[in-house]
Parts: C-alpha cells; sequence; structure tokens
C-alpha cells in the first residue's frame, strides 16, 4: 500500500508535467485543426533555454521564464511561418501535419549542429524528499507541480473570463463563423500558439529538472506520449486533455515500476492504440465511429 | 572514388526499392503510414537471423538457422507482410488521416523498443551482423569484385520492383486503388471493397519495404537499432514528395535527388566543419526544409503522377490501339499539371 | 410492375435523436421515384440506410427481394443499387476518362494477380468496347472535350453530368439521386431532366431526392413525401396537392413553384 502511494506521488510529477504539454498541444489543435508533429521540439527549445541561462548563472525563476520565452517564440514561429500559411492556403490537414514533421526534423537538427547529439546535464539542487502526506516529494518536484496547478488554473481565466478567451473558443468552435463575426481568427490564432509555446517551453524546462539530463530528441519522444494523453482526452478538448494528462502520467509512472521504464514509450502507444480503436474521439466524447458515419 | 560510388549506387538502388513500396500505401492507396520503417527493419532482421549461425553467448538471438540468402529474404519478405497484415487489419479497419498515422507511429515505436530491450529477440541495442557477402562463394567472388556483384543483385531487383509496380500502376488494381485515395465514399459507392483493397496495398507495400530491408542487411552485413529509427520514414516520404506521389518514376528520380544527391552535396562538410554529426543533421535540415516547401509549392512533385489519356483528337474513332493495361486505345502520357 | 426496392419500417436515431422513424416505401421497377420533404426530414439519412452507409437501428430494406440492411455499401452497390451524394464526389485527381472507366466495377479485372499478369486478348477487346463506350456517354453529356482533364478542374455543373456519366456507365438496377439538382445552374436543369429519363430507358430505375420540385413534377411517376422521419404521404406528384399532411409539411409553400429551387 505505501509503495503504491509512493509511486502515486512520482505520478502525480508526471502528470503535471504531462498535463501541461498536453493542454499546450491542444491549444495548438483547437485554433488551426492541425496535428503540431513539431510540438515536441518546443518542450526541447525551453529546456535548451533554461539551461543556456543557467550556466550563465540564472536561478530558477529566470530559467522558468526564459524557457517559456524560448518555447513561445518557436510556436509563434511556426504558426506565422509555417502552418498559418498552409491553413490559409486552403492545405489540409494532413498534408500540414506532414510538413509539421518536416519542421520538426529541422529544428532537431539545428540543435544537434549547435549543442551536439549527446545528453546534456541539467541539474538542480533538489532539495531533501520531504513527506507530504502520504508521499515523498523533493522541493523541486513540489515546484513543478504546484507551479503546473498555477498555470493551468491561469489559463482557466484566460480561456474562461477574458475577451481573448471568448475569442478563442469562438475560433476553436468554428473559424470562418468567427471571421465573419468581426473575430480577426488569423491573430486569434496566432496568440493561441504562443500561448500555448510559453506553457510548452516551461513543460520542458520542468521536463529537463524531473529528469535531470536531455538532448535536441528528448521534447518528440516525450511528445509521443504527449500525443496519447492529448488524443484519449480528445484532441481539441481542454477539460478532456487535462484528465488524460493525468490518467496517463500516473499509469506511466505504475507501469514503469512494475516493468522497465524503458517500456514506456511502448506501453504509452499501447494505451493510445487501444484508446484511437475504441473511441477515436477520446475518452470523454462520443462513441465508436465507423468511417462512413 | 569507384568504391564510392559503387556503394552510393547500391545505397540508392536499396532505397529507391523501399520507396517504390512506400509509394502503394501513401502514393496510391492514401495511407500516410509512419509504420513503414518498421517492416523495412523486420526484413533486415530477419534476413540476418535466418542466414547467420546459432547463437553463442553472450549474444542472444531467435532461429540462427544458416540458410542460403535468396531462402532468407523470401521468407524475410513474408514475415514483413504478415506483420502489416496484423497492423493494417487493426488500424485500417476504422481509421484514417492522422488518427491511423498515430497508430502506425505508435506500432513502430512498440517494434523499435522491442528490438533494442527485449534482447532474446534480435540481440537488443547491439543488434546482428555476421552476415558477410551474401553469395559471393557461390560465385567465387573475392573481396574487390563482390560490391560489384552487390550493386548489379540490388540494380536488377530493383528493375524487376520497378516494372511489376509499373504494371500494377497502369491496371485495374491500380486505378481502382488511387479512387480509394480520391474519395473513398464514391469509391465504396461504385462496388470497391476499402478495407479489403486497402489492406491489400498495405501488405504488399510493406512486403516490398522488407525486401528493400532485406537488401540493406546484406549491403550493410549488421543490423542494431542505431541503424534504423522510426524517423527514417520521413526521408523515404520526402524521397516520394519530391520525386512526383504516385508516380513510380518519379519516385526512382525522388531517391536519386533526396538520399543520393543530398548525400554526396553534404559529402565534404564535415571537413568544413570539424564536427562528425554536422554533416548528417544538415542532411536532415535540408529533407525538412524540402520537404515543407515541396509540400507548399509543388506537391505533384517533379515528375508528377500518369493519368490515362484518350489521345485520339476526334475521340470517336472506332479503331483505337491497345497500348495502357487498364484501358485499350488510350495510351498512358504525362498528365498536364 | 413490381418493387424493386422495398423499404419497411426502417428507424434510425442518433444519440437522443430520431432521424428516421417507421420509414416504409416502395419504388417500382422501370418508374422515376422522388423523395421530398422540408430539411431535417430525415431523406439523406434514409440513403444512407438503404445503400449501406450507416446501419439502421430496425426495419428491412429489400431489394430484388433480397435483404440488404447493414450489409457493407460496396456489397449493395454490387448487388446493382448505386447512390449518388449531395456534394458531388468525383475523383478529383483522376481524369474525367479514368473516372468514367472506374465506374464499372469489374472484379475479375481488378483483382492483385490478373493485373500483375496482364489483360489476356478478351480483357483488351473488353476495355476498349468500354473505352467506345465512355466516349459515347461523355460525348452525350457535352463532356467530351474535357476527357483528358483532371476532373478536380471540372465545374460545379459539370461534375453533376460527370456523375451523371458515371451512372450511365455502370448501369445498375437502381440508382438513388441525392439532390443532384444542388447548386446546378438552372440552364443545366433539362438537360438534367432528360438525362433521369435517359436512365429509365437504360434499364436504369431512379430513386430521386430534390428540393426542387418542378423538376419532381416533370420527371417523377410516384412521389414519397417525409417529415419528422417518417413517410407522411405516397402517391403521384398531382394527387400531393389537396394532401393535407403533405401542405402542412412544407408550411403551405408547397403550391408556389416560382422559390421552391430556393
Amino acid at each position: 500500500m505505501h509503495e503504491a502511494l509512493l509511486t502515486l506521488g512520482f505520478g502525480l510529477v508526471t502528470a503535471a508535467i504531462l498535463s501541461l504539454s498536453a493542454l499546450a498541444f491542444t491549444l495548438e489543435y483547437s485554433v488551426t485543426n492541425v496535428a503540431n508533429l513539431s510540438h515536441g521540439e518546443i518542450l526541447t527549445v525551453g529546456a535548451y533555454c533554461a539551461y543556456l541561462v543557467q550556466q550563465h548563472g540564472g536561478g530558477v525563476i529566470l530559467s522558468g521564464l526564459a524557457a517559456a520565452a524560448g518555447g513561445g517564440l518557436l510556436a509563434l514561429a511556426v504558426h506565422n511561418g509555417v502552418v498559418d500559411r498552409f491553413v490559409r492556403r486552403g492545405i489540409g490537414g494532413l498534408p500540414t501535419f506532414i510538413a509539421t514533421l518536416g519542421v520538426s526534423l529541422v529544428i532537431q537538427n539545428i540543435l544537434v549542429i549547435i549543442f551536439g547529439a549527446a545528453n546534456l546535464g541539467y541539474t538542480v539542487p533538489q532539495g531533501a524528499p520531504r513527506t507530504v502526506g502520504p508521499f515523498l516529494w523533493t522541493d523541486t518536484e513540489i515546484q513543478i507541480m504546484v507551479s503546473a496547478v498555477v498555470i493551468t488554473a491561469l489559463l482557466y481565466v484566460i480561456i474562461q473570463h477574458t475577451r481573448f478567451g471568448k475569442s478563442l473558443r469562438a475560433v476553436s468552435q468554428n473559424r470562418s463563423l468567427a471571421r465573419v463575426s468581426g473575430i480577426n481568427a488569423n491573430r486569434v490564432a496566432a496568440l493561441t500558439w504562443l500561448l500555448a509555446g510559453l506553457i510548452g517551453g516551461y513543460a520542458g524546462f520542468i521536463l529537463a529538472e524531473s529528469v535531470g539530463t536531455f538532448s535536441p530528441y528528448s521534447g518528440f519522444s516525450f511528445f509521443l506520449i504527449t500525443l496519447t494523453a492529448a488524443v484519449a482526452g480528445g484532441l481539441g478538448k481542454a477539460v478532456g486533455t487535462l484528465v488524460g494528462g493525468i490518467i496517463v502520467g500516473i499509469a506511466l509512472e505504475f507501469f514503469g515500476g512494475y516493468l522497465s521504464a524503458s517500456y514506456n514509450l511502448a506501453f504509452a502507444f499501447a494505451i493510445l492504440s487501444l484508446v484511437i480503436l475504441v473511441r477515436p474521439r477520446g475518452l470523454f466524447v462520443g462513441g465508436r465511429r465507423s468511417i462512413f458515419e | 572514388m569507384i568504391d564510392y560510388l559503387v556503394s552510393v549506387l547500391t545505397e540508392g538502388s536499396i532505397f529507391a526499392i523501399m520507396a517504390l513500396g512506400l509509394n502503394i500505401i501513401w502514393g496510391w492507396s492514401g495511407d500516410f503510414d509512419l509504420a513503414f520503417y518498421g517492416y523495412v527493419a523486420l526484413g533486415a532482421y530477419m534476413t540476418l537471423v535466418l542466414t547467420i549461425g546459432p547463437a553463442t553467448s553472450p549474444t542472444t538471438y531467435i532461429l540462427g538457422l544458416s540458410l542460403p540468402f535468396p531462402i532468407a529474404v523470401a521468407i524475410a519478405v513474408i514475415s514483413s507482410m504478415l506483420l502489416a497484415l496484423i497492423v493494417g487489419a487493426i488500424a485500417l479497419r476504422h481509421l484514417r488521416g492522422i488518427y491511423f498515422s498515430i497508430v502506425t507511429l505508435g506500432a513502430v515505436y512498440v517494434l523499435y523498443t522491442f528490438a533494442g530491450q527485449f534482447v532474446p529477440l534480435f540481440n537488443g541495442y547491439n543488434g546482428l551482423s555476421g552476415l558477410f557477402d551474401p553469395m559471393g562463394d557461390f560465385f567465387n567472388l573475392d573481396f574487390t569484385s563482390y560490391p560489384f556483384f552487390y550493386l548489379g543483385l540490388c540494380v536488377v531487383v530493383l528493375c524487376v520492383v520497378l516494372f511489376l509496380v509499373t504494371r500494377l500502376s497502369g491496371s485495374r488494381f491500380g486505378l481502382a486503388l488511387r479512387s480509394l485515395r480520391e474519395d473513398e465514399r464514391a469509391a465504396a459507392a461504385f462496388g470497391r471493397g476499402i478495407y479489403v483493397m486497402k489492406l491489400k496495398a498495405y501488405v504488399i507495400g510493406a512486403g516490398i519495404g522488407g525486401l528493400g530491408g532485406a537488401l540493406f542487411a546484406g549491403y550493410l552485413s549488421a543490423f542494431n537499432p542505431s541503424a534504423w529509427s522510426p524517423v527514417e520514414t520521413i526521408v523515404l516520404y520526402a524521397a516520394i514528395l519530391v520525386g512526383g506521389r504516385g508516380s513510380n518514376r518519379g519516385v526512382v528520380l525522388g531517391v536519386a535527388v533526396m538520399v543520393m544527391g543530398l548525400q554526396e552535396a553534404t559529402r565534404y562538410l564535415p571537413e568544413i566543419a570539424n564536427q562528425p554529426s554536422f554533416a548528417p543533421a544538415f542532411r536532415l535540415i535540408l529533407t525538412g526544409v524540402i520537404l515543407v516547401l515541396f509540400i507548399r509549392f509543388r506537391p505533384q512533385g517533379l515528375l508528377p503522377e500518369r493519368r490515362l489519356r484518350d489521345k485520339d483528337p476526334a475521340g470517336t474513332g472506332g479503331t483505337a490501339v491497345a497500348a495502357g493495361n487498364a484501358v485499350a486505345g488510350a495510351t498512358l502520357d504525362t498528365g498536364a499539371a | 410492375m413490381t418493387a424493386l426496392l422495398e423499404v419497411q419500417d426502417l428507424h434510425k436515431h442518433f444519440g437522443g435523436v430520431q432521424a428516421v422513424t417507421a420509414c416504409s416505401f416502395t419504388a417500382a421497377e422501370g418508374q422515376i421515384t422522388g423523395l421530398i420533404g422540408p430539411n431535417g426530414a430525415g431523406k439523406s439519412t434514409a440513403i444512407d440506410l438503404i445503400s449501406g452507409f450507416k446501419v439502421p437501428d430496425t426495419g428491412t430494406v429489400r431489394f430484388e427481394g433480397k435483404e440488404v440492411q447493414g450489409k457493407a455499401p460496396h456489397v449493395v452497390s454490387r448487388m446493382g443499387l448505386i447512390r449518388t451524394f449531395q456534394s458531388p464526389r468525383e475523383w478529383p485527381g483522376l481524369s474525367v476518362l479514368e473516372n468514367l472507366i472506374l465506374a464499372c466495377f469489374e472484379p475479375r479485372r481488378e483483382r492483385f494477380w490478373r493485373s500483375l499478369w496482364g489483360p489476356s486478348r478478351a480483357e483488351k477487346e473488353r476495355a476498349n468496347e468500354q473505352l467506345i463506350h465512355a466516349r459515347a456517354v461523355l460525348d452525350e453529356f457535352g463532356l467530351l472535350h474535357l476527357r483528358n482533364e483532371r476532373a478536380g478542374n471540372l465545374s460545379g455543373g459539370q461534375k453533376r453530368l460527370l456523375e451523371f456519366g458515371r451512372i450511365r456507365m455502370a448501369e445498375p438496377r437502381l440508382v438513388i439521386l441525392d439532390e443532384p439538382m444542388g447548386g446546378v445552374n438552372p440552364v443545366l436543369g433539362e438537360r438534367m431532366a432528360s438525362a433521369v429519363l435517359g436512365f429509365v430507358k437504360a434499364g436504369t430505375s431512379v430513386v430521386i431526392v430534390e428540393h426542387n420540385l418542378p423538376f419532381i413534377e416533370r420527371v417523377t411517376d410516384q412521389v414519397v413525401v417525409m417529415a419528422e422521419g417518417r413517410v407522411i404521404a405516397e402517391a403521384p406528384f398531382d394527387q400531393l396537392r389537396g394532401n393535407q399532411a403533405v401542405v402542412d409539411a412544407y408550411l403551405g409553400e408547397m403550391p408556389t413553384y416560382d422559390d421552391a429551387d430556393a
């Protein structure tokens, strides 16, 4: 029992990082209808920005901010430079999806050229593990979870209670209808990607903090797990994605604890395939549909 | 210099075979399959475990039957097709578009993980080796003449594959398959059993991929997880897109440009940059950029897919000349872009 | 006159919404049957249920006496019942000629091994006949000069005609046309009407869903009226005008032909 609770504690840390990453991914999807395969690179770039700041003597807060800024700028660049142009030209979701795969390849390898392909260590003083209720967490882990909760709450307020949030929801429901009713859909989409990039970059930072090392490829690996959470929760559905992130994060930790962590990715995909096959529109919405219904 | 040329051409032929297989799945049937390199890899692994001897400690792997190369290749191709049958039967049943892509990406990552982690299967991360100069002894070749023989073998296989896919491309089968890519509902309304047809195309494509993998194993004489990654599929997609999706000649041209051409163009980069990983990374950056630019500006590729053209100027002439396979009287010609 | 298509008591619901309730009607051999009703009456769902694109909750569909409900679309199609769609569904990347050639489903010639082996002499002849037939059909619909064009480049009206051409090539026992006049220039109306009448001459019975009532009046022998998921009337068009239920369903807009095609 005690062991299971400890595992649950670690699972909550993973879930926090995963939820942020998946929320960012779902934001990108919701306004453009494009599954961004270069999403992982937003996390990676965030991690590298944090690393650079740390190397120059910056503290945790400054590193986190730098990561968010780096991720945000990258997401904005990918949106304005590629995705938006493709969407506006009427190039469909699948070709754009393939194009973002190309973008991912480009960013990964630019990082390889600048920083090398090897793993870089990212060490922060973790602080001694302390007992919180039945769980055992370090200060860093607590910081990760608290910040994730705060960011999620902020995001909720932005989406539900601001003018921008209202436009965002309108665009994600029906882009052309939103445009007709006077919303600058392209600007809203760009800002949404910026917002998603800020969250994604920060997620990359806490991922690096939690794992301790990262490489040009780590964002992409984590993205594959992100995809599991986002699709399980229902693409483009924020609340579903959050729940999906928490469930998948905890499930991964339990599975990793009992078998081997190296199978994590394969396991995540096994869950994902199962979910897609049984409920292609996510665990929490709709039901099984044939390709013609 | 000549050695280098031989190795580039051999590699190019092998990649062209793989790309022709993938072209059936994506170019004709229209499914963006990210598992494809898994079938290539399985073909390579199976060829190795079938041709090399039994495992000796500390290495472990299945089989080790010391079979002759051609038989091993045949079995390897069949195993790739069987795996594709399983994956395709599940994924093609209800899924299309990005959902299909995501599930196939999942399938290939599961395979990759097991190949790398599950040591009893293919010796884990260290992989397999020991297939030296397949059929070299049989033809009494020494190490200087062998590369020429293997190049010849790969080119002959490529030509056979090219002949067969060209035949398929002009046939009713190929045409019907392309109608699935264009509009599935209409295809079903006109009697095509979509699921079975897509599955056929998927298995055939994977079989050709497995064949490419088998030849690749013979060329490398070894195979391990660092020799392939699921991302490798993107390079094949880039080659197909650049050459012309759906067009066999285009695919071969695409491989020449994207695999051999890029390799050649970036060959002297390591010396310039003084960094070992620079050239491959730079190549992948170029691949990504070209991929994006082609999707945006020339989605039909350099040599677009050919369409059936009725060349009879009046279009009512009674005596039509038999040429194409699908329709007599109409000959294949490059469609107007 | 025998019933070619017999629909009995079809039901289909989506979530809580009852899309089709107790839908029953027949379509006779050699006739043109209209299927009309206001928007949301369940006509499109009914077609989907008949042609196998959706599976009914309950009820039976008999085509030539055989039950077809719940069968896959391609199976229904191979039995000789072909449908079209509300928006034209040409194969856009293929040429007009290829679109026509592919309308004929030929299981033997489309087999993988057969295709790999190459065509036999008899098959080459068959292909040649098909080409000549295709040219004649294209000529009839005024598309001959476009035969090598990419089908996706045709105009909306031309796509409709192409769809009609495909039906002529396929020569099914029954065709269900889903709003063939939708988005078509009225100038083409006469041509479409004679094409529909031409189907019957060629041995293809027709069920036609259409909002354009003058068109329905002109071509149909029998009309089935649906409203709110159920069939409310089944009679020749000129007998419908006095039917109170039909008038109610259309909120009295039935007799005003002038704006009926809006």
